[in-house]
Formats: C-alpha cells, sequence, structure tokens
C-alpha cells in the first residue's frame, strides 16, 4: 500500500491505534463467531486478514470480512453511518 | 516554428517549464527539478533549446508516470477504495465531497471530479 500516506495520519512514534479485540485464532474445523465492536478508531492490522467483524455504525452492526488491501485503514471506514437522503413525495 | 516534446508540439515562444507543466502529473517543482538536472534556465525559451535537450527531454519524461499513466493510477486508487467499500470509495461513486466538507452549498467541484471512473 502506500506507507507514506498512513504516516501522514498520524505521529510515528504513536504507532497504530491498537484497540484490544477479542481476536480468536480460527481451529481447523470450528466456525468462529463474527468480532462485535463498537471500536470504529481501531486501526486494521496485518493479524485481522481473513477475521469477520461486525461493527457498530451507531444503529447497527455491519458485518465486514476483512481483506488485505484494507490493512492500515479503520475498522469505521467500512460501516457506513448515514443514511442516503431521499426525497418521499407522500 | 515548432518543437516537438514528448510527442507534443508546442511553439517555440512558450516557455520549457510552462511546457512541462502542461503534462499531467508533472507540476512546478518536478518541472523545476527537470530543468535543473538538463541546466536549463527556468525562463528559457522552447525556441533557444539545442535538439538534443528537447530528446533529452522526451527521454526524461517517458521513464515518467504522466499523463495517462498518471490518470491511471489515480483511477485505480479510487476503484479500490470503492471496491473496497470504504466510506470514501462511495462518497466517491455518489460524486459528493470525500473529506468531510458540508454539502449544503459549493459542491461543484466534488460533482465534477469525484467519480469511480474520474476523468481529470
Amino acid at each position: 500500500m502506500q506507507p507514506t500516506r498512513c504516516l501522514l495520519k498520524r505521529s510515528v512514534w504513536k504507532g497504530p491505534h491498537i484497540v484490544p479485540l477479542p481476536i480468536v485464532r480460527p481451529e481447523p474445523g470450528k466456525k468462529v463467531p463474527p468480532i462485535r465492536t463498537q471500536a470504529r478508531s481501531a486501526t486494521i492490522l496485518p493479524n485481522f486478514v481473513g477475521l469477520k467483524f461486525q461493527i457498530h455504525n451507531g444503529k447497527v452492526y455491519h458485518e465486514v470480512t476483512i481483506t488485505e488491501e484494507m490493512v492500515g485503514h479503520k475498522l469505521g471506514e467500512f460501516s457506513p453511518t448515514r443514511k442516503p437522503f431521499i426525497w418521499n413525495k407522500a | 516554428m515548432v518543437a516537438i516534446i514528448f510527442g507534443v508540439s508546442f511553439h517555440e515562444q512558450k516557455l520549457v517549464k510552462k511546457a512541462l507543466e502542461s503534462f499531467y502529473g508533472l507540476g512546478p517543482q518536478t518541472s523545476a527539478r527537470i530543468l535543473a538536472k538538463h541546466c536549463i534556465h527556468p525562463r528559457t525559451k522552447i525556441g533557444s533549446l539545442p535538439p538534443k535537450t528537447i530528446t533529452a527531454l522526451t527521454a526524461e519524461l517517458s521513464t515518467m508516470t504522466i499523463e495517462n499513466d498518471a490518470r491511471r493510477l489515480v483511477q485505480e486508487n479510487i476503484k479500490r477504495l470503492r471496491d473496497m467499500g470504504t466510506y470514501r470509495g462511495r462518497r466517491h461513486a455518489m460524486g459528493l465531497p470525500v473529506r468531510g466538507q458540508r454539502t449544503k452549498n459549493q459542491i461543484e467541484t466534488a460533482k465534477k471530479l469525484n467519480r469511480v471512473e474520474r476523468i481529470a
């Protein structure tokens, strides 16, 4: 990805915003329930790849599967908080 | 009298710096750097360049990501955001401001430019 862009967002000495999330490594043959979280500001780390998250948007939890290119973004970017305005005539 | 740099013909009265900046993805800073590299004064005009320098400039430009390469890079970046399903990608697709600006007034630039297949 673009390391410079990630660095521009936040001081280097702080490192990525790491939030303690209840991540369980999937054991073979077992289904792992998605991780339900309200930590929208948590940075997606490389060890999240392949996991399922349920990210709160203030109202509901949106289910997102983390892929490799999402690393470096925040969890909240994948759970839209606003409803698009639609004009109702009725 | 016309000189051709990187497949584009320029009038001889045009400044070399301005001619370089007319390519997409090549701004004031990069053009100044190229001029310094080839020992050209910033106020030199195209007509006074020797043909050897013009070929050197064309060779230099052909190694850079400008014009369609640069446009494609921008489009790919936007498309990646859209495919991931990020908020920024959605705003691009809707043609609305991406970085949290107000949308009550004055979003003409966003309406014009923000789309998944960005033109300019």
